[in-house]
C-alpha cells in the first residue's frame, strides 16, 4: 500500500461537501492543480470502506504570520536577512479538490475524514469511470494522452461512444495559436483514433479541411519523433508513423496552371488530386455565394428555374435566337445574352413571369461567381471531386482551402459537407464514421454576425450528425466566440494553452482560478478535456504528431511557383506517366490555346487513362496543317530589245 | 497518554457526563474558559547573587556577532496548561486540567516532533472528594473516570500538618490550579531529562532548568526565562540590567534557590527597549556551572538572539519569545 499523502481536514468556515473536500501535505509532496487523489475514509459504511477519487483544483500556501508587517519588523525591512533565520515558520500547503467520483455512489455525503493518497493508474480508470468502457470485450476506449502526477503514468481514455457517437459526439479544440495545440492535437487523436477504433463499430474515415498554413498537408511524411514522445507512443499502444493512406484535394490557381495548394510539390502530387466544379455543382449551393439581398424571392425563383430547366437540358423558346443547352459558366452566359437580347428586341419587361431587372440580376450575380471563385469552377463544366461513395476505411482526405478566397472556401466547405451528408444518410459513402475537421470556427460559426449557410451547415452536423455517423472535430482560438450550440453540442472538448482574456469570459467560471491559471500556462503538448465521463477536466500529455510539420514540410518540399504552361502540363500529367517529357508536351501543345490545353490536361487527370499520352492528345482538335503554298512558275521575263526603249 | 481515539473534547464531554451521572445537583458551567496558570502569591523580589564574571555586574556588547547570526540550539521544550471550570456542587468547583510538554526538533530549518519521547499530554479531574460525599466511592472503585483518560485528583486533600483545606472555592480551585502547573513542570522536566540523557544538540527551554539537577549539570540544556517576578540584582547592578541595550548581555552571575540546583545566569536584551517598558525584549539565561562560563555566555546569548527571527508574533510575548518556543506551543494547543 502506497504512503498517505495527506489528510482531509474541515473546518465550520471551510466545510467538505459532496463535491468537494480539502487536505494538507507534506511541504514536499507531488501534488498539484490536477493531480488526482483518493481519501480513504476511515469508517466503513455498509460494510465498505467508502473511497472518494477527487481532482485537485486549487491549492493554497500559508505560514503562522498573521500580518505580513510582521516579517518585515522580524527582519528590519531588509529582504537579504530573511532568509538567514535559524527556523522557517511553520508552513502549510492546503488543496482544495473537487470530487471525481465516490464509491459506494450512494448515499451520497460529505467527503468523510481520511487519509489521502496520490491515485495510481488503477484509480484513475476508476476515478474518471473509465472502468465502465475499458471492460474486457467491450473496450471502446481511445487513448488521447497520458496523465502524469508524483510518478504515476495513467492512460487516459476517451469512450469512442462519446466521442463519434451515437451516445454523444463531436470534439471542439481551443487554444491560442502558433503553440501547435489544435492541429497537432487532432493529428494525434485521429491517429489513435484510427488505430484504436473498435473493429466491430465498423470503418472511419477524416476530412480535414486545411484552411490556413501547411500544417495539415504532409501527414502522409514521417515527422521526427523524440525520444520522451516514444515512450508516450508505447504507452499509449501507437506506433509513431505517419498516415499510411491520404488523399489531398485542392483547387488550381486562378491562371489554372498549378494546384493551389502548399503541396503542389512535384514529389508530392502522386496523391493530389485537382478540385474542380462545374455550373450544376455550383447553382445547387449558389445561395452560399449569394447573400440575402442578392437572392430574394423573384432571384430565387430564377435561380431555381435555370437549375430545373436550362441546365444539361436542350433549352429553346420562341424568345432566343437559337437552342441551348447549358453545360458551362461559358453556355450559360450565351444563355443570358439571347435572352436579354430577344427581350430587348420585343421591347418586353419580362419573361416567363421574370423581370428584366431580375434577370440582369441574376446574370451579373452567377456569371461573377467563376470570377470569384476561379481555380475552383470552370467554365467547362469539368468536375474533379472527392471520391463520394468510395471512401476508404482509415483514410485521411485532406481538402486544401488554405489559399482560396473566402467565397471559394464557403463553397467549398458547403457542398462537401452536404454530400458528405447526403452519402451517410443513404449509407453509401463508403465509411460508416466520418470525421470532420474544421478550424477557426470563430470565422465560420461565430457567435454574432449573419446567419450565413455555412454556421447553420454546421450547426446541423453538430445537432444531428451524431445520428448519421457525421461527426465534426473543430478548433478555434476563442471559443466564446463560437456558437453555442455547436460548442455546447461537442461532448468532448479540448483546451490547449489559453488566451487569458479567454478565460475571463463567463464561459470559463466554473473552472477554479488555479486551474485557470495553469490553462494559461499549459506547456506545448499538455491538454485539458473534458469528457461526457469525467466530472471534472482532467490535464493530459500527448505526443506529438509522428507526421512532417508544416514548416518542415514546407522547407524541405518547397511549393512550386507559377510556371509557364508546358511545364505546368508536364508536371500534372508526369505522375500519370513518367514518360513524358517537356519537348513532348510542347510538340504537342504548340497549336493549341491555352484554354484548350488546360481542358486537355484537365479531362485527362479526370480520366487517368492507361494511355496517358494518348488520351491527352485526342483531347485536341484536329489541326490540318497548312500546306506549305506551292510557288507557281514564274514565267520568264523576256528582256527589253535592245533597240525598242519603251519595252514593247 | 496521547494515543486515543477520542478527540480531547469528546473526552471531556465523556468525562462529565459520567461525572452528572454520579453527582445529581451538579451544576455544569457552559463554556467555562481556561483559567491562567497560578502566579506566585509573593510580591516581586529584588534578589542578590553571586557574581561568577568580575566582582560587579556590567553590561557587556554580545562580541561581533555572525552574520548571518547562528544558532546551534537543535530542539526547543516547552509545556502548556489548561484549567477549566466545568461544573459545581453547591459551590464546590469541579475542574478540568491538561497538562502537556513537548520537544520540538529543528531539522533543516523546520520544526517537527521529537521521535524519541513523544509529547506528553496528562488529562485530570480535579474533585474536592471530601466535600462530595457522593463520588467518595468512585475513585475507591475505579480510580478514573470510567475508561475515559481523565485521571481523579482529590483537592481536598490533609496537607503535610493534616490539616483539611477550607471550603471555600476559591482555595479548592487554587489547589486544582497548582496541581496543574506542578504536572506541567514534572512532564516538561521528564522530558528535558530525557533529551540530556542522550545529549544530542544544545536544547532551548523555555523557563530556567534549576527544577531538576539532571537538566541544571547538563551541557546540553540552556534554560531562557521570560518572566522578572524575582530579580537577581539589586542597587546600581538593577539600574545597569534594567538599561541593557539590544544585544547587550550582563555579567554572569550564580542563582542558587533554595531546594533547586545552582546554575549559570545572566540578563540579555533581545531587542531595543526605546519606547517601551524596561523589561521590553529581557531575557535572563541559565546554563549549567562550566569552567569557561564567560566565552559561554557570549555563545550562548548569540544563539538566543539569532533565535529572534521569525518573530513569534502573534504573541503577546513575542519581544521575549523565540519561536521554535512559540511553535512548541502552538504544536501543543493542537493535540491537547
Amino acid at each position: 500500500m502506497s504512503e498517505a499523502l495527506g489528510r482531509v481536514v474541515a473546518t465550520e468556515r471551510r466545510p467538505n461537501t459532496p463535491h468537494e473536500f480539502h487536505f494538507w501535505t507534506a511541504i514536499d509532496s507531488p501534488v498539484g492543480i490536477g493531480t488526482i487523489v483518493r481519501v480513504d475514509g476511515a469508517h466503513p459504511m455498509d460494510g465498505q470502506i467508502p473511497h472518494i477519487y477527487g481532482i485537485v483544483v486549487e491549492g493554497f500556501s500559508y505560514t503562522d504570520l498573521q500580518s505580513p508587517m510582521h516579517d518585515v519588523m522580524g527582519h528590519d525591512g531588509s529582504p537579504t536577512t530573511a532568509g538567514f533565520a535559524a527556523t522557517e515558520r511553520a508552513e502549510i500547503r492546503l488543496y482544495t479538490a473537487a470530487v471525481l467520483r465516490q464509491i459506494p455512489e450512494e448515499p451520497l455525503q460529505p467527503v468523510p475524514m481520511g487519509q489521502v493518497f496520490l491515485a495510481d493508474e488503477a484509480d484513475v480508470q476508476v476515478a474518471l469511470r473509465m472502468d465502465s468502457y475499458l471492460r474486457e470485450g467491450a473496450n471502446t476506449g481511445i487513448p488521447v494522452g497520458v496523465y502524469r502526477a508524483g510518478g504515476t503514468d495513467a492512460v487516459i481514455y476517451l469512450d469512442a461512444d462519446f466521442l463519434l457517437g451515437p451516445e454523444a459526439a463531436h470534439l471542439n479544440i481551443t487554444g491560442v495559436s502558433g503553440l501547435a495545440t489544435k492541429t497537432s492535437a487532432v493529428e494525434w487523436l485521429l491517429a489513435s483514433l484510427f488505430k484504436h477504433f473498435p473493429d466491430d463499430k465498423g470503418s472511419i474515415a477524416a476530412v480535414c479541411f486545411n484552411v490556413k498554413g501547411p500544417d495539415l498537408c504532409y501527414l502522409d511524411q514521417p515527422g521526427k519523433v523524440e525520444a520522451s514522445d516514444e515512450v508516450l507512443y508505447e504507452k499509449l499502444g501507437v506506433e509513431p508513423q505517419p498516415f499510411e493512406s491520404v488523399q489531398y484535394f485542392a483547387p488550381y490557381t486562378a491562371k489554372g496552371l498549378a494546384l493551389n495548394t502548399f503541396r503542389n510539390n512535384e514529389a508530392l502530387l502522386d496523391n493530389v488530386t485537382p478540385l474542380t466544379w462545374g455550373l450544376r455543382e455550383v447553382l445547387q449551393f449558389a445561395e452560399v455565394l449569394l447573400n440575402k439581398d442578392d437572392v430574394d424571392a423573384k432571384a430565387d425563383a430564377l435561380i431555381d428555374f435555370i437549375t430545373q430547366n436550362v441546365v444539361d437540358k436542350e433549352f429553346s423558346d420562341p424568345l432566343l435566337s437559337k437552342k441551348h443547352t447549358v453545360q458551362s459558366f461559358a453556355d450559360l452566359d450565351a444563355w443570358f445574352r439571347d435572352v436579354l437580347h430577344g427581350m430587348e428586341q420585343k421591347d418586353g419587361e419580362s419573361w416567363r413571369t421574370h423581370h428584366v431587372a431580375t434577370i440582369r440580376k441574376v446574370r451579373n450575380r452567377l456569371s461573377n461567381i467563376s470570377t470569384r471563385c476561379a481555380g475552383l469552377v470552370t467554365d467547362s463544366g469539368h468536375v474533379s471531386d472527392l471520391p463520394f461513395g468510395s471512401f476508404e476505411d482509415r483514410t485521411v482526405y485532406v481538402v486544401d482551402v488554405a489559399n482560396l478566397e473566402e467565397d471559394a472556401q464557403d463553397l467549398i466547405f458547403a457542398r462537401i459537407v452536404s454530400k458528405l451528408r447526403e452519402h451517410l444518410e443513404r449509407r453509401d459513402l463508403g465509411v460508416k464514421h466520418l470525421v470532420v475537421f474544421v478550424d477557426e470556427l470563430n470565422k465560420y460559426a461565430p457567435g454574432d454576425g449573419p446567419d450565413t449557410y455555412l454556421r447553420k451547415m454546421l450547426l446541423d452536423i453538430a445537432e444531428r450528425g451524431r445520428y448519421l455517423g457525421l461527426v465534426l472535430f473543430s478548433a478555434q482560438q476563442f471559443r466564446s466566440q463560437v456558437h453555442r450550440r455547436v460548442v455546447g453540442n461537442s461532448g468532448t472538448g479540448l483546451f490547449g494553452r489559453m488566451d487569458p482574456d479567454e478565460l475571463s469570459t463567463p464561459g470559463y467560471a466554473v473552472l477554479s482560478p488555479a486551474t485557470r491559471t495553469k490553462l494559461a500556462t499549459l506547456e506545448k503538448g499538455q491538454l485539458m478535456i473534458r469528457h461526457p465521463h469525467f466530472t471534472q477536466p482532467i490535464f493530459v500529455r500527448f505526443p506529438r504528431p509522428s507526421v512532417m510539420q508544416g514548416r518542415e514540410g514546407s522547407e524541405r518540399y518547397p511549393q512550386a511557383s507559377e510556371v509557364s504552361l508546358e511545364s505546368a502540363i508536364l508536371r500534372a500529367l508526369r505522375p500519370l506517366d513518367s514518360t513524358i517529357t517537356l519537348p513532348w508536351v510542347q510538340e504537342i501543345t504548340a497549336l493549341y490555346t491555352e484554354e484548350e490545353v488546360i481542358r486537355a490536361r484537365n479531362a485527362t487527370l479526370l480520366a487517368r487513362p492507361d494511355n496517358v499520352k494518348a488520351y491527352f492528345v485526342s483531347q485536341f482538335r484536329r489541326v490540318i496543317p497548312a500546306q506549305a503554298a506551292s510557288r507557281p512558275m514564274a514565267g520568264s521575263i523576256k528582256s527589253a530589245p535592245e533597240n525598242d526603249p519603251y519595252g514593247f | 497518554m496521547l494515543a486515543s481515539t477520542l478527540s480531547p473534547d469528546a473526552a471531556s464531554r465523556a468525562a462529565l457526563r459520567s461525572l452528572m451521572d454520579r453527582l445529581p445537583g451538579m451544576s455544569p458551567v457552559e463554556g467555562g474558559g481556561s483559567l491562567e496558570p497560578m502566579t506566585s502569591n509573593d510580591p516581586p523580589v529584588l534578589r542578590s547573587a553571586q557574581m561568577v564574571e568580575g566582582n560587579t555586574l556590567r553590561a557587556i556588547r554580545i562580541p561581533a556577532l555572525e552574520s548571518p547570526p547562528r544558532s546551534e540550539f537543535g530542539a526547543f521544550l516547552d509545556g502548556a496548561q489548561r484549567v477549566q471550570v466545568v461544573g459545581h456542587h453547591f459551590g464546590m468547583p469541579i475542574v478540568f486540567g491538561t497538562a502537556s510538554a513537548a520537544v520540538r526538533v529543528r531539522v533543516n530549518r523546520r520544526m517537527i516532533t521529537w521521535g524519541h519521547q513523544p509529547p506528553r499530554v496528562e488529562r485530570r479531574i480535579f474533585l474536592p472528594l471530601k466535600y462530595l460525599p457522593a463520588l467518595s466511592d468512585w475513585r475507591a472503585s475505579s480510580g478514573d473516570a470510567e475508561g475515559s483518560q481523565w485521571q481523579i485528583v482529590d483537592t481536598s486533600t490533609a496537607d503535610r500538618n493534616g490539616d483539611y483545606p477550607s471550603q471555600h472555592p476559591a482555595v479548592l480551585l487554587e489547589r486544582a490550579i497548582r496541581a496543574v502547573d506542578q504536572e506541567r513542570e514534572t512532564l516538561e522536566d521528564h522530558l528535558a531529562e530525557a533529551w540530556c540523557a542522550l545529549g544530542e544538540a544544545p536544547l532551548f527551554i523555555d523557563g530556567g532548568i534549576s527544577r531538576s539537577a539532571r537538566v541544571a549539570s547538563s551541557t546540553c540544556a540552556v534554560g531562557v526565562i521570560k518572566s522578572h517576578r524575582t530579580l537577581y540584582v539589586e542597587g546600581d547592578a538593577l539600574r545597569i540590567v534594567l538599561g541593557l541595550e539590544k544585544g547587550e548581555r550582563s555579567s554572569v552571575f550564580r542563582v542558587s534557590p533554595r531546594s533547586r540546583s545552582s546554575v549559570l545566569s545572566w540578563y540579555l536584551r533581545l531587542r531595543d527597549p526605546k519606547g517601551r517598558d524596561a523589561m521590553w525584549g529581557l531575557v535572563r539565561v541559565e546554563v549549567a556551572e562550566c569552567e569557561r562560563p564567560v566565552e559561554r555566555a557570549d555563545e550562548i546569548s548569540g544563539w538566543v538572539l539569532a533565535e529572534t527571527t521569525p518573530l513569534s508574533l502573534p504573541d503577546g510575548r513575542w519581544d521575549k519569545m523565540a519561536y521554535g518556543v512559540r511553535d512548541c506551543e502552538e504544536f501543543l494547543r493542537a493535540i491537547s
